[in-house]
């Protein structure tokens, strides 16, 4: 039986698919869908709004959107920086307000917070299946995860690490192929170098940022057994005999003359500029250190060894950085995935991050052809095995802040007579009450 | 009575504008502020009404207390040296010759500068290892080694911070100091003169008494700015060492921004507010009563 041609019914439809393709670019608000097949590439045109902190790797950010936008041309991703200080009030501003980019990059340890208040796209669905995230950095995936459900991926690893100047170790009559492996062998190389005297000092311990400690002295405490914060309300902060242990030996260290009397001033401002300053003997610092050194100093030879603890050969790190996350309320959800595919790339992870030689998100990606020829960075990512990032949904309170019980705790350790006992007494107090609220 | 209805109506027409200003930019935003004192509100997530429990904890918190009585200590300090300092420039530069015109740009060029960008100035110009006070300080022979400015001693970093801040803000007092006494009509000074005052007796007993109005309204606003200082701890000192020089405005935004505390934030802003708002009235007083 012959039938009316359907040619206006198809033709109007076809409309219609043309103009859902078209209002497609604004997609309906996230779910914890499946969504689409992540590839990395744009999967509608029109830029990409993303927010980043200031205070970050920017060189890193700049590289990874600059590689995203020559790929994608039709969809590149507008970034804005936001500075560091500002992020946290600024993101939850914007959530508050319905003003959110499309993705942003986020501190990794304010992550938690965001997620218990179901302010970040959950994204597990999307991303279970992803190979790559098996070996992606278990400390990024550590707090982009919150009651099993996904909700980032790693943006940047900054890790710490001890680097040690070659040049004062040979001058002090230490083997420079040897970097101390434990906190007595540090003390005593650290001794040394300071006998040199003149201008010089055999470590570095920035005595006004709790940030920079956390990154540096924490791992110190990890490595001798200790923990540190508290995760939430009834948990036991400051556990474990290396903190008083780590704490009397950061003493020692001020009280023996070991660190500039500068140190003390030291809020974060100028702490990259320290080792590259030749004036130090060893000093806890982060991976971005490297170039910054060099840059500075380009004559220095340094090394680059693992933080120690008490007992020989004991070592940890911090893993920080930013994750990448879809804030609640981003249009471009589909898209956000697509980049977190692209950053996570075989190619990214070799021909960006690597050849900039920043770390790898990725531990499987570290035995590339740039880290190779660059021993310092092989050196350096050794730490992303033993690093971690502390979880509580009160880091800033608890840790960051500069009038928090950690820098409270540390700087009456450094600089005062206390009884040692009673400093970390008063600190677990104010971190349990801290965590209490969270 | 017609006639007096409509002079009425085109008062309040005139003063609609400020009025319709007021209302926007500061009767609603201490409201909200106010509604938001009586709330657990961390901005992600939803506001939970808990009455008077923020004001009941700002009372027993001993740091905002500490830092409140720090910002007194501070604005008590800096008051004077900025009142007395301005008011002594502009009787030197009060007379219109080059010399005096330029002076006076120059000391009010800083004034222009954001506070934010001045505090990171004289961040690095204190900076023990990078800065330019203690190398001229090393340089001249007057000090043996280099000055912990910031961070570790209380009253350096707080003599160091007020440094800085005179050099940004003392040419906005000298300024209006020196509208104030180039307003004085000369007859009135040249009388003093012609009868036999000495400089100084005609300064005290003269230009002093009839630009004190101006002395006062320099002394509201520096004294509401002062208790209102942030950019500068915040940059300079971080409120170190163990938080002795934190400020309250500086422990209002921790609460309210890193700590996710809007509520208990806006419950110390009141607080603040109110002995803001007390000290303006009776300076307000004062200056009526000078007016009288």
């Amino acid at each position: 039986m012959r039938t009316r041609p359907r040619w206006p019914a198809l033709a109007a439809t076809a409309a219609l698919m043309l103009a859902a393709a078209a209002c497609s670019q604004e997609e309906a608000p996230p779910t914890a869908g499946e969504g689409p097949a992540a590839t990395t590439t744009c999967a509608s045109k029109g830029d990409l709004t993303m927010w980043e902190r200031s205070g970050g790797n920017k060189q890193m950010v700049d590289m990874l959107v600059e590689a995203w936008n020559t790929k994608n041309p039709d969809c590149k991703i507008k970034l804005t920086y936001i500075p560091h200080t500002e992020m946290v009030g600024k993101i939850a501003q914007g959530i508050a307000s319905g003003e959110v980019p499309d993705l942003m990059g986020m501190d990794l340890i304010y992550a938690p917070q965001f997620e218990k208040a179901q302010q970040l796209v959950d994204l597990t669905d999307r991303l279970k299946d992803w190979s790559e995230l098996k070996t992606a950095s278990k400390g990024h995936m550590t707090v982009a995860t919150y009651q099993n459900r996904l909700f980032g991926v790693p943006l940047y690893a900054d890790v710490s690490a001890l680097f040690y100047n070659k040049d004062l170790f040979s001058r002090a009559g230490l083997d420079p192929t040897k970097p101390p492996t434990s906190l007595g062998e540090l003390r005593s190389y650290a001794d040394k170098i300071s006998a040199l005297g003149g201008d010089i000092k055999g470590y570095y311990l920035p005595g006004n940022c709790a940030g920079c400690n956390i990154f540096t002295v924490g791992p110190l405490m990890w490595a001798s057994g200790a923990k540190i914060e508290a995760a939430g309300p009834g948990d036991e902060p400051l556990v474990g005999d290396g903190v008083k242990q780590v704490l009397q030996f950061t003493r020692d260290m001020v009280k023996s003359g070991n660190v500039h009397a500068g140190d003390r001033t030291e809020n974060g401002e100028t702490f990259h500029l320290q080792f590259g300053s030749g004036k130090v003997g060893m000093m806890g610092t982060g991976n971005f250190n490297i170039t910054l050194a060099r840059e500075q100093n380009p004559t220095m030879k340094f090394g680059i060894a693992l933080l120690p603890g008490m007992a020989p050969n004991s070592s940890a790190s911090f893993i920080g950085g930013d994750l990448v996350v879809v804030p609640k309320g981003s249009k471009r959800v589909n898209d956000a995935v697509n980049v977190m595919k692209f950053l996570l790339s075989d190619e990214v992870q070799v021909e960006v991050y690597a050849k900039a030689l920043n770390l790898t998100t990725r531990s499987d990606m570290v035995d590339n052809k740039y880290f190779k020829a660059e021993p310092l960075v092989q050196d350096v990512a050794k730490a992303l095995t033993v690093g971690r990032t502390p979880y509580t949904l009160t880091f800033f309170e608890q840790i960051n802040s500069p009038q928090g019980p950690w820098l409270k705790l540390l700087q009456r350790a450094y600089y005062s007579e206390d009884n040692l006992d009673t400093v970390i007494a008063d600190g677990k107090k104010e971190m349990k009450a801290i965590a209490a609220q969270s | 009575m017609r006639r007096n209805r409509r002079s009425a109506v085109v008062g309040f027409a005139y003063l609609a504008p400020a009025l319709v200003f007021v209302l926007v930019f500061t009767a609603y935003p201490l409201g909200q502020m106010a509604w938001m004192s009586l709330h657990n509100w961390s901005l992600i997530t939803p506001p939970r009404f808990v009455g008077l429990d923020n004001y009941e904890r700002a009372f027993k918190d001993t740091q905002f207390w500490v830092s409140f009585r720090f910002t007194l200590w501070y604005t008590a300090l800096i008051t004077p040296v900025l009142i007395i300092g301005g008011y002594l420039l502009a009787l030197l530069t009060s007379q219109n010759s080059l010399l005096r015109k330029v002076t006076r740009t120059v000391v009010f060029i800083p004034v222009v500068i954001g506070l934010g960008v001045s505090s990171l100035l004289w961040y690095w110009l204190f900076s023990t290892d990078f800065g330019l006070v203690n190398r001229v300080l090393l340089d001249l022979g007057w000090i043996s080694k280099p000055v912990l400015w910031l961070g570790v001693d209380a009253d350096v970093s707080n003599a160091a911070i007020i440094a800085s801040v005179v050099w940004k803000v003392i040419g906005f007092g000298m300024i209006l100091f020196v509208g104030a006494i180039q307003a004085i009509p000369t007859d009135i000074t040249e009388a003093a003169q012609v009868d036999g005052a000495s400089y100084r007796q005609r300064v005290t007993r003269v230009i002093l008494p009839l630009t004190m109005r101006t002395v006062l309204l320099v002394t509201l606003v520096s004294v509401i700015g002062s208790l209102l200082a942030f950019d500068q701890f915040y940059i300079m000192t971080a409120g170190q060492p163990q938080n002795e020089t934190a400020t309250s405005v500086f422990y209002v935004y921790l609460n309210s921004f890193p700590y996710l505390k809007l509520g208990y934030g806006a419950a110390l802003s009141m607080i603040l507010a109110a002995f803001i708002l007390v000290f303006t009235v009776f300076q307000l007083l004062l200056t009526r009563r000078s007016h009288a």
